[in-house]
């Protein structure tokens, strides 16, 4: 169970999250939307203080912080208990697929290593890339790469997965791929968190739907809500801009 | 014949040169390998902004760079007894320099120096490596320390790689001006038995020829090095 409280984040005079409250059970997939600059994925970086907030306060599983003087060890704590699938994929460029996967679970969660290899090599597989087990990201694709991260995530095996529009930097072809291993992932259980422009993929995967903009919830509902009976006039106003690939089911 | 050029002389004595290429040899290596590992903190320092050590490090690099080899040497060699004496009469010790090897002086000094120069390459070069890796690391649960040593570092080296041959090629070279301190290495063997025998372009060409063997070598070794390293980068050509 992840929520967070009241969070403020400023950049210097840019307000860009002006007191959010989200909650994310175990096993929900939740999709952020919203146009660029709402605090979507500002707020996802606050989440593994890869941003510092400001104020306002996290609870993940037993862990409960304030952003305000997080202590050290506190997010140490917080970033062990999360994983994240970045835009950029931002793979560890000196080591190859395996060792990508391994690198967590050997360093900062002191597993031995055969272990770690082992369940390195079942979370590549499961993404569909055993034969890739060796390569260096220059030379996966840009989806490849991406599926490798995303297996560098589950093998960490952690409260949620965070995503930050996992396949915005990704060609179309390339983009289906990694939805697949999206949706079996949450099939799985696994709680994610994903901030997207993909609304397919939302409406097919999302448990639940928050709509963000100028760093406020502007609505949040079930897919089926938030797409076809949005509530809010800027949320209707976001959606008619961008649903070039609606489905209409009649 | 007896001014031009003696075959005999050179040949004869190019042994006496060769025999001294070891200490050479040990002053770079030693120098480089320390100068790292001090340039590497260096640049931590200055990275993170680690109060006053930052200011003092800046400082500290500034003076090494702007001021030529010879210079910082002599310095060394008269500033040490100075430094020392002055310490013996404030708090009475009993300190003496004599017995400090000039290998020591010279090792002391290079090291100072080379350490200068490679924590601007390693700063410059850590600095190059772009800060989503650090994200990354940090987001499967590393400390800042682990981040550096296991991503951060490996990849900055390699960025450092060329610079940092290129500062070691030159170190083999400033190591000529050891002889100011005393030490017998590859000059001072030159400048003494070509000044006991009078013939002076037969010893400094065998010298020049030594130090361009070693640098060659050590340019083919870094380039080897580099192509090893560079494997998993993208290439731009």
């Amino acid at each position: 169970m992840i929520e967070i409280k009241a969070i403020h984040k400023a950049f210097g005079k840019n307000e860009v999250l002006k007191g959010v409250d989200v909650k994310v059970n175990k096993g929900e997939v939740v999709v952020i939307l919203g146009p660029s600059g709402s605090g979507k994925t500002t707020l996802l970086r606050c989440i593994n203080f890869l941003e510092k907030a400001d104020d306002g306060e996290l609870t993940i599983g037993e862990t409960n912080i304030k952003f305000k003087h997080a202590a050290k060890k506190d997010i140490l704590k917080v970033r062990r208990q999360t994983a994240m699938v970045f835009q950029t994929y931002n793979l560890f460029n000196n080591k190859t697929a395996l060792e990508n996967v391994m690198e967590g679970l050997i360093t900062a969660r002191n597993v031995p290593r055969n272990e770690a290899e082992k369940l390195s090599l079942k979370m590549l597989d499961k993404v569909g890339l055993s034969d890739k087990y060796n390569a260096y990201p220059n030379q996966l694709s840009g989806g490849q790469q991406q599926r490798v991260g995303i297996a560098r995530a589950l093998a960490l095996n952690p409260e949620v997965i965070l995503f930050d529009e996992p396949t915005s930097a990704l060609d179309p072809e390339l983009v289906g791929e990694v939805l697949t291993v999206m949706k079996n992932v949450a099939k799985e259980g696994m709680t994610m968190i994903v901030v997207t422009h993909e609304m397919s993929f939302a409406n097919e995967i999302a448990s639940r739907v928050i709509f963000m903009d100028g760093g406020v919830v502007v609505e949040e509902g079930t897919p089926h809500e938030i797409f076809n009976h949005p509530k809010e006039e800027r949320t209707k106003l976001f959606l008619r801009r961008i649903v070039p690939d609606w489905n209409y089911v009649i | 014949m007896s001014s031009m050029f003696s075959w005999d002389f050179a040949i004869g004595h190019f042994p006496e040169l060769l025999k001294v290429v070891p200490v050479t040899l040990l002053i770079a290596v030693v120098s480089m390998l320390l100068g790292l590992v001090f340039g590497l903190l260096i640049a931590l320092c200055r990275i993170y902004r680690v109060p006053v050590l930052n200011k003092l490090a800046a400082l500290y690099v500034s003076f090494i760079r702007g001021t030529p080899m010879l210079v910082q040497l002599y310095v060394f060699l008269y500033g040490v007894p100075a430094l020392l004496e002055a310490l013996n009469n404030k708090w009475g010790w009993n300190l003496s320099s004599d017995n400090i090897s000039p290998l020591i002086f010279a090792l002391t000094a290079y090291t100072i120096n080379s350490a200068a120069y490679q924590s601007e390459v390693v700063r410059a070069a850590l600095n190059a490596i772009d800060m989503s890796q650090m994200e990354a690391a940090y987001s499967v649960g590393m400390t800042t320390t682990q981040s550096i040593i296991r991503i951060i570092l490996p990849q900055a080296l390699v960025v450092a790689l060329p610079n940092l041959a290129n500062i070691f090629i030159g170190l083999i070279k400033a190591t000529s001006l050891a002889f100011a301190v005393k030490v017998i290495d590859i000059m001072a063997v030159a400048k003494i038995v070509s000044a006991e025998g009078y013939r002076f372009m037969e010893m400094y060409l065998g010298a020049a020829i030594i130090y361009w063997v070693i640098c060659f070598a050590l340019e083919r070794l870094f380039a080897v090095m580099e192509k090893k390293l560079r494997r998993y980068e993208s290439k731009m050509v």
